[in-house]
């Protein structure tokens, strides 16, 4: 007695009771109307109340003895039950083992894409109310919304707007940093000042820029201050060399923080903050704009207040091409990118996979109901109520799920780090999960417990139900097995999609593999040179540093031809630039430029359509020449060969003046003397495009990636060819040093790593399918066990029993098979985004996949199947 | 042996449904009114000790209880019989009936029937 009254007691402090309320009213009322009694009885006014509450006796212990009678038969019941539910559980071990696994599939898949879910869309980002910062867009009159605006069109936007409490703006650059240890090239991000202050990011050590500070400051992140300085505060005020100029360190960063926050080109976010430079040109746009909406002010407002300014921007300088909008986004879209949506259709993977699981439980708490039957109809007999067995078989569900659930977070926080390691590189995913880490928490194991809840409603309330009925009528026993097989049908249709879904991916991987780049990807090494600006000052040294570094590769035993060439293919980056046709009727158009070394061509594979290639003889002293590309000659000289025709170039110059750069357009003639084939610039889904290139003698370039044509196998080649470079110049830091094949590897990392996991939910969804099919048909085929030997006796064939046992798994398949095959068009859908080249309803694709799956129930069915028909007619007749 | 509170508590669980079998629809006070009326000294003190009680019986089915507006206009919690309720006062009538005349022969009996 003692025991349950402590128990009630420690309940007591948990449970908060509504009741108390309703009981105090009722005190209350009872006292009123007692008082009104005495006071009608002639007891004074002042006595009624008084002697009201005498009658009514103690009030504290009468409370305790309500609250103790609220909460006894809950908790002694549930202990009860408890109990009860082991012992049941210890005594099959098989039925456990088999549930348990079954739910810790499920729930681990859900639990593992839950918490990189959390890690990359759910955490917030690292600033003071994310969900106030905003980018701005200006739109472009022809081209629409573009990142970045131009220093002048800055100052406007921060100077006339009113709705933003802050602006601040940013460009990313890649610096090298040299010093004791050897060079390594960082991503910088410039920016104006005040950023931080925004972001309300304080550094952990020192400070931020100041408005009219030097040029030549710099912050650290946390994970370079300590990669690189050993977190050694002195730090502060000291100077480090970045593309050889001195940059004093003026502050750290706090841990745990980035920016930019938004999806960058495959790179790792910003390790060093440098002052952005101040550029005078409205037209030169590299700068991204980032705000703070002022307190009170909405969306809307400030919306209107930007558009406002862009018209009236539009107006005053209408050369420099401004739309009359500017856009805003908030940063927390922004920043999820492209991999927000797949997170999205994984974790609608992973649910599927769970309902499979639950299915599977499900039937498996049908075949074990239909064996207590004896168990539970005694206990019905003896008085038990119909409420209370449910319950206990529903305590009994929720064990199982909770050891499933259990089972599942131990199974996900190993195979967490796993999971973290095939994050491709160039997404958010990979940022976010390398600077804020990827694990358990207090969230992720809140959704597990959650899961665990939802998957008992989901298989636990049918069993107990159905098997809580006080006697099985035989329309009861039909529609327990419809029952049964409808589970089935909706198993086969789950794992219908999901294969479907991973089939489609499969398809879109291989088109894009083998999809044509415009040159040849093998045996091809590339590698990225940045020379510093501090040393290589002039055009000639620039020119004359690649040229003998390409006279060096050239010699080397294994390489077959060298090239070099600015924005190199499949890389996602390209410059573009406008050019002029001059004529009575002048056009103007677009093309990327790409400045090229002589053997360029020959050594990538680009087929060469028209005129001639780039050649040593093309130098500084000769007329300009360009190769422009097949899609560009098609575009402007349609039906023409552009051969000798003459365009306008802008060569590119700049200077830095007291007021900032400035940069000048200088325009050049230019000979079309080649056409070459296509290549995809972008990426591998991109359109080729129209792309001119240029010899670099005469357009020298400080940045240029070096490829390099092997006979074999390319990667052995190194560690000679960064000799050479560096016996021309030995503080020369190289970087991206790829096989070309790496670059395409890169490129489609990002969907093979929603393939590799769509179909490993979709192989455990499969292998899920067809337990709970052998399970259905097993139990079914052992249930008419009689009946078979009463077949057999009568001269049944085996074949003929076979296939009675066989069709019973093979109906409910058939008819999930259909069900699935339309629930597949119609959700497939929602894969377009990850597709490519293959349509979601792709015929060969769901074909291929439903006979794979149809194979696999007659497998599953086939195995009990020839089990029944082994059976010895005699022993089955009298099996009970 | 059950405890002195618990029989009490069964006699005046009783006398709620016989009280609520005649009388219709009540309030909490009602009831121990009324109680108190019959029962003479039972309830005319503690009359809190009501309220655990008429927890049980809701809990367990046999009365069912609504908000409403008592005769001098006040907010009160009403109660009224369930078929449940009026199953088990006709099962404990006939129960109690049973004891009462099996302990009324034992009075009755005479030392010489008993040897």
């Amino acid at each position: 007695m003692s025991t349950r009254k402590l128990f009630v007691r420690i309940a007591n402090l948990v449970t908060r009771n509504r009741q108390e309320e309703r009981l105090r009213a009722e005190i209350d009322a009872h006292i009123a109307l007692q008082t009104e009694e005495n006071i009608r009885s002639g007891i004074p006014r002042a006595d009624a109340r008084r002697q009201a509450l005498l009658k009514f006796g103690a009030v504290e212990p009468m409370k305790e003895a309500y609250r103790d009678q609220e909460l006894i038969p809950f908790f002694e019941n549930l202990l009860r039950d408890l109990k009860y539910g082991l012992r049941i559980l210890c005594k099959s071990p098989g039925f456990t083992a088999v549930a348990v696994v079954t739910l810790a599939l499920g729930i681990g898949a859900n639990t593992a894409i839950f918490s990189l879910l959390d890690a990359v869309l759910l955490r917030p980002l690292p600033y003071a109310h994310p969900d106030r910062l905003f980018r701005l867009y200006p739109v472009d009159a022809k081209h629409g919304p573009m990142t970045s605006t131009s220093y002048p069109d800055f100052q406007d936007w921060k100077e006339q707007s009113r709705s933003f409490e802050a602006t601040a703006a940013y460009d990313e650059q890649d610096l090298t940093l040299t010093g004791t240890a050897e060079p390594e090239r960082l991503r910088a991000l410039c920016t104006t000042p005040g950023l931080f202050a925004m972001l309300g990011t304080r550094p952990i050590l020192g400070h931020e820029f100041g408005p009219n500070g030097s040029r030549y400051v710099a912050l650290l992140s946390y994970g370079l201050w300590q990669r690189r300085f050993a977190g050694d505060p002195a730090i502060i005020g000291k100077a480090i060399y970045l593309d050889g100029w001195a940059y004093t360190v003026l502050g750290v960063l706090p841990p745990r923080f980035y920016f930019p926050p938004e999806e960058m080109q495959g790179r790792l976010t910003a390790e060093v903050f440098v002052p952005a430079t101040a550029n005078a040109d409205r037209g030169w746009n590299y700068l991204r704009v980032i705000g703070r909406l002022a307190p009170q002010v909405t969306e809307q407002q400030a919306q209107s207040e930007m558009n406002a300014i862009a018209a009236r921007s539009a107006q005053a300088y209408p050369s420099a091409g401004h739309g009359r909008e500017i856009q805003l986004a908030a940063l927390p879209d922004v920043s999820a990118g492209s991999m927000r949506q797949t997170a999205w259709i994984l974790f609608g993977a992973a649910a599927f996979v769970l309902l499979i699981a639950c299915g599977n439980v499900a039937n498996l708490l049908f075949a074990q109901g239909a064996a207590r039957e004896h168990e539970i109809a005694i206990r019905m007999m003896v008085g038990g109520s119909r409420s209370r067995i449910m319950r206990q078989l529903l305590t009994e569900g929720l064990l199982l799920a909770t050891l499933g659930g259990a089972l599942a977070v131990g199974l996900t926080y190993w195979t967490l780090p796993l999971l973290a390691y095939t994050v491709p590189e160039n997404t958010m995913f990979f940022t976010r999960i390398h600077d804020v880490g990827i694990h358990l928490n207090p969230t992720v194991l809140a959704f597990s417990a959650l899961l665990v809840a939802l998957s008992v409603v989901v298989f636990g309330v049918l069993p107990a139900w159905r098997t809580a009925r006080p006697l099985q009528s035989l329309r009861a026993t039909l529609r327990a097995s419809k029952l049964r097989g409808a589970l089935i049908t909706l198993e086969i249709t789950l794992s219908l999609v999901l294969l479907i879904g991973a089939g489609l991916m499969m398809r879109s991987l291989v088109m894009l593999l083998d999809v044509d780049v415009g040159f040849v990807t093998h045996e091809l090494l590339t590698l990225d040179i940045s020379l510093p600006a501090k040393k290589y000052d002039s055009p000639e040294k620039q020119a004359a540093f690649f040229g003998e570094v390409l006279e060096r590769f050239q010699s080397l035993p294994s390489v077959l031809s060298v090239g070099a060439v600015t924005d190199l293919p499949l890389t996602r980056n390209d410059t573009w630039n406008g050019f002029e046709i001059p004529g009575t009727k002048p056009r103007k158009g677009t093309a990327g430029y790409h400045m090229v070394s002589p053997d360029y061509f020959r050594t990538m594979g680009i087929p060469l359509i028209s005129g001639r290639q780039i050649r040593d003889s093309d130098s500084a002293r000769t007329p300009l020449a360009g190769v422009i590309s097949r899609s560009m000659a098609q575009r402007y000289w349609p039906n023409r060969n552009p051969v000798g025709e003459t365009i306008v170039v802008y060569r590119f110059s700049s200077a830095l003046t007291s007021k900032g750069t400035s940069i000048q357009w200088t325009p050049q003639q230019l000979e079309i003397v080649g056409v070459a084939g296509d290549v995809r610039q972008l990426g591998l889904d991109d359109q080729p495009g129209p792309e001119l290139y240029m010899p670099y003698a005469q357009w020298p370039s400080d940045n240029m990636s070096v490829v390099l044509r092997a006979r074999t196998d390319p990667w052995p080649l190194i560690p000679e060819a960064l000799k050479e470079i560096w016996r021309v110049d030995p503080e020369q830091p190289v970087t991206d040093v790829k096989t070309m094949d790496q670059w395409v590897a890169k490129e489609s990392a990002s969907r093979r790593f929603a393939l590799e996991l769509i179909g490993a939910f979709a192989l455990i969804a499969l292998i899920l399918a067809a337990v709970g099919i052998y399970g259905v048909v097993s139990y079914w085929a052992r249930q008419r066990t009689c009946e078979i030997g009463i077949r057999m006796a009568l001269g049944a064939e085996p074949n003929q029993v076979l296939h009675l046992v066989v069709a019973q798994g093979l109906k409910p398949a058939l008819v999930g098979l259909g069900l699935g095959i339309t629930a597949g068009l119609a959700l497939t859908r929602f894969l377009s985004s990850l597709l490519y080249g293959v349509k979601p309803t792709d015929a060969p694709t769901f074909i291929v996949v439903s006979l794979l799956l149809t194979v696999m129930v007659l497998l599953a069915s086939y195995i009990p199947a020839r089990r029944a028909t082994k059976v010895d007619p005699m022993v089955a007749l009298r099996y009970e | 042996m059950k405890e002195k509170t618990e029989v009490q508590q069964g006699t005046v669980a009783l006398m709620v449904l016989r009280t609520l079998d005649v009388m219709g629809s009540l309030h909490g006070y009602g009831i121990a009114r009324r109680i108190e009326q019959i029962s003479g000294d039972l309830l005319a003190v503690n009359q809190g000790t009501l309220y655990p009680v008429l927890l049980k019986l809701e809990q367990e089915g046999a009365i069912a209880s609504d908000w409403g507006v008592s005769e001098n206009n006040r907010r009160a919690r009403f109660y009224r019989l369930t078929r449940a309720g009026r199953k088990q006062l006709e099962a404990e009538r006939r129960d109690w009936q049973k004891t009462a005349d099996i302990i009324a022969r034992f009075f009755v009996v005479k030392a010489e029937d008993l040897k």
